[in-house]
């Protein structure tokens, strides 16, 4: 009896996914560390700062799952960011604003896909040259400059409640389950998982793999089309850097989370998990007073030692 | 010899449910299929067998349409029949089952047996999750294969993809089915509850176009028997018109003396390579062989069975757990670089991912394994690598028009060659060769064959891994059959018949 149980317990242990450790150990290390860590109201706001890379993490994993990448995501979303801010001054309404975003999203996500699924340009090099133009095209728009004098109302998307509910977290819960039932539910998530996994049978059933991986990374695009609405909002103003290193942090938190660069095999529920260990992980250092610049090495050790760990995990 | 004149006997009225005339097909290089006709008609098993390269998998590839032939003519129930696309094939039923399988291993079962065809709910785009299962479960009992379908593929093993490609197929009301050598990677009981299924779907009326070349298999299972060689119909006939013997004759034709005649080694050598009490994380334990100089010792077992383990963990490429490897007289560490620096050569199996780098050129390749001992300085020579690729391409003739050819658009053969080359320049003694003519067609392998033959020779040892029991019969001088990890049986010449390594290397 006794043997079986600890069978059990061993098999749970092993079986406990690492970024769920990880953000566990976190928590615990900052709460003991810093007296503010484990406060109602620091707890909240580490959500809410994670809702805009939650919004990039998303799409980023169905984009890894494809065996690709996005390297453009923070750029996008910077140039979207700026469309939005001279839109809404420009006419008054957020919803043009919106609009506007939303479009350039989508445009660069369209973009992207056709280079990489009809053009065959190595994801890596395609996704690093439209990074180059969404952050050089910002630059030209806005002269280096701030884009500033967004009216009030903005700030209550970023700001707001809604039934007693921080708007952003509201949002990041309505993106995650939208992804969720995408990737789960739908003809067009299974064929994400066959784009990795054996995009020859994808073929052979008949289904135009191009279309689905241009549709993949135009999901990408328009989801950081959207996530520039939060970072606007946030900072009530629009900077040409403001999406820089965001796509690290996505990637990141999605490697963190366990989805495997191979073979189309990913785990959205680990994607918000790893979200949840790079919002931990900045907040606390943060709180610990450590510069952004140091936390940057901070993530990328995490992820490193992420998947190490997994690695020695999964050997027989 | 019973070579039926089917173009008459077959003239019974009912035209065939499908039918292949005359098909012609060329690679360059190679006449894969020259005037082959081919008929299947309904609830039969109709065996295809031929050696490597005689064309089997062209032609199936033919009448699925993956290729398209540059002539000959395609008969549906007597009408002609356009398949340009695998989506043409899939329209008369035609269902092909591949050895590499097109799963996707994250999806579950359910979800790959109905890949591209889920059936969609109220609202678009989503599926409809309850048909999808009840759909996959019908299709799985109907095979008899008693699993949940919400069980991901990457969990299964290699029979149990197997059933669910024959579910897949089954689901896009496959008339006609072919599979690729089905039995190459199952076991004696999953084996047998394929050909329950097979027996169930002929039944059912599903024609079955079965790749094979297994004799056993093909008395056992086969209406019709039709075999191929050098891209031709050598014949087709009725099990009960042939014997086992016959079949192999019509399979190698008397080309197979001329393949593999070489003069085996009366007086070997030193012993070149001795392993004692070898054991690997890789699955293999407890393996002791020698080589010695002059010889050629094969290693063969069914597929599964160990031989690559055992090639890598000699070679030092797995990480050895106990055992000692003694290379001419001496213990060695067990790394690549000392196994190689010392004189031992592993030609791996699949040469494209393992053996050459495919981008560089033929003096590159060749020179690859020697830079040490070539350029001690550790200063690149050109002139010096120029003269040692060129001494290679001439040994081994080579067909390349400069060593600056890349290797990539050279043949199989000629690639296999560059490989050899590479561990001659670096002074190799003793070679382990994994499969050296797969993907080889037979032409060239007489040739690799002498090459291997003239290595030994020249005193160096060979230890030769092979799936084709042929090639062990003929070419080694005594060999080592696996099973499970071990090696349960050594052959000396005068024992080494295809019988006996049947009888060691089958499962109990």
């Amino acid at each position: 009896m006794s043997t079986r149980g600890a069978i059990a317990t061993g098999t749970f242990i092993a079986r406990v996914p690492g970024v769920a450790v990880a953000l566990v150990l976190l928590i615990a290390a900052f709460s003991l560390a810093n007296p503010n860590f484990a406060t109602l109201s620091n707890l909240q706001n580490i959500l809410i700062q994670s809702t805009i890379l939650l919004l990039l993490a998303l799409p980023m994993t169905l984009i890894i799952m494809t065996e690709g990448l996005d390297l453009s995501m923070g750029a996008v979303l910077t140039l979207a960011s700026i469309a939005l801010a001279v839109t809404v001054i420009a006419t008054g309404s957020t919803a043009l604003g919106l609009a506007a975003a939303l479009c350039v999203g989508l445009g660069f996500g369209l973009l992207n896909g056709a280079l990489v699924a009809a053009l065959d340009i190595p994801p890596f090099i395609a996704t690093l040259g439209t990074l180059g133009i969404a952050q050089g095209l910002s630059l030209v728009a806005t002269d280096g400059q701030s884009v500033v004098g967004i009216p009030r109302g903005l700030q209550q998307v970023y700001g707001g409640t809604f039934a007693g509910v921080p708007i952003p977290i509201l949002i990041g819960i309505v993106a995650f389950a939208a992804v969720w039932l995408l990737l789960y539910r739908t003809r067009f998530g299974g064929y994400i998982f066959a784009l990795g996994g054996n995009r020859e049978a994808l073929k052979l059933a008949g289904v135009g793999d191009r279309a689905v991986l241009i549709a993949t990374y135009a999901v990408g695009g328009a989801m950081a089309g959207f996530a520039a609405l939060l970072m606007t909002a946030r900072m009530n103003s629009a900077h040409p850097t403001a999406g820089i290193g965001l796509e690290f942090d996505a990637i990141a938190a999605v490697a963190v989370g366990g989805t495997s660069f191979e073979r189309g095999n990913g785990w959205l529920t680990g994607t918000l998990l790893g979200v949840l260990v790079v919002g931990v992980l900045r907040n606390g250092l943060n709180l610990m007073a450590v510069p952004s610049s140091a936390q940057v090495a901070g993530i990328g050790a995490l992820v490193i030692a992420a998947l190490l760990i997994d690695g020695l995990r999964s050997r027989p | 010899m019973n070579v039926a004149p089917e173009a008459v006997a077959q003239r019974d009225r009912i035209a065939p449910l499908f039918e292949l005339r005359g098909i012609s097909k060329q690679f360059p290089g190679v006449q894969a299929l020259d005037d082959v006709s081919f008929e299947i008609a309904r609830g039969e098993v109709h065996m295809l067998l031929g050696e490597n390269g005689a064309g089997k998998s062209t032609l199936m590839k033919v009448l699925c349409g993956a290729y398209r032939a540059d002539a000959g003519e395609l008969f549906h129930n007597g009408e002609r029949a356009e398949i340009a696309t695998p989506a043409d094939a899939r329209r008369f039923g035609i269902a092909v089952i591949f050895q590499e399988f097109t799963l996707v291993p994250y999806l579950d079962i359910a979800q790959n047996i109905f890949l591209g065809r889920e059936p969609c709910s109220r609202v678009p785009g989503f599926v409809d999750r309850k048909r999808l299962y009840a759909d996959a479960r019908r299709m799985l009992e109907k095979i008899g294969f008693d699993i949940d379908p919400h069980t991901p593929v990457h969990q299964l093993g290699v029979a149990q993809q197997q059933l669910v490609e024959i579910a897949k197929a089954l689901s896009q009301d496959a008339r006609i089915l072919v599979m690729d050598e089905p039995t190459a990677a199952l076991s004696d009981r999953e084996t047998e509850r394929l050909f329950a299924i097979i027996a169930q779907l002929k039944k059912n009326g599903v024609a079955i176009v079965y790749i094979s070349h297994r004799l056993a298999e093909v008395f056992a299972l086969g209406d019709r028997i039709t075999v191929l060689r050098d891209g031709r119909k050598i014949a087709s006939v009725r099990p009960a018109e042939t014997s086992p013997d016959d079949l192999v004759r019509l399979m190698v034709g008397r080309a197979v003396d001329r393949t593999y005649a070489r003069e085996y080694c009366k007086e070997p050598g030193d012993v070149l390579l001795e392993v004692k009490n070898l054991a690997s994380d890789n699955g293999i334990a407890d393996i002791g062989l020698t080589v010695r100089a002059g010889e050629i010792v094969g290693l063969c077992g069914l597929v599964g069975s160990g031989r690559t383990e055992v090639a890598r963990a000699i070679f030092g490429a797995d990480r050895v757990t106990a055992g000692e490897i003694r290379l001419m007289g001496e213990s060695i560490a067990g790394s690549p670089e000392d196994s190689a620096r010392r004189g031992m050569a592993l030609i791996p199996e699949n040469r494209k991912q393992q053996g050459l780098a495919l981008g560089r050129s033929v003096g590159d390749n060749i020179v690859l394994a020697s830079l040490h001992r070539m350029f001690p300085s550790g200063i690149f020579v050109p002139a010096r690598a120029a003269k040692a690729a060129q001494a290679g391409i001439e040994q081994l003739r080579i067909a390349t028009p400069s060593p600056h050819r890349p290797v990539s658009v050279l043949s199989g053969g000629n690639q296999q060659k560059v490989v050899i080359a590479k561990w001659l320049n670096a002074a190799a003694r003793v070679f382990i060769f994994d499969e050296p003519t797969r993907g080889i067609d037979v032409g060239a392998k007489a040739e690799i064959f002498r090459l291997i033959d003239q290595l030994v020779q020249k005193g160096a040892g060979v230890l030769m891994i092979s799936s084709e029991q042929t090639e062990i019969v003929h070419v080694c001088d005594r060999a080592y059959v696996m099973r499970a990890g071990r090696i349960v049986g050594a052959l000396a010449r005068d024992e080494l018949t295809e019988a006996n390594i049947v009888r060691l290397g089958m499962h109990q």
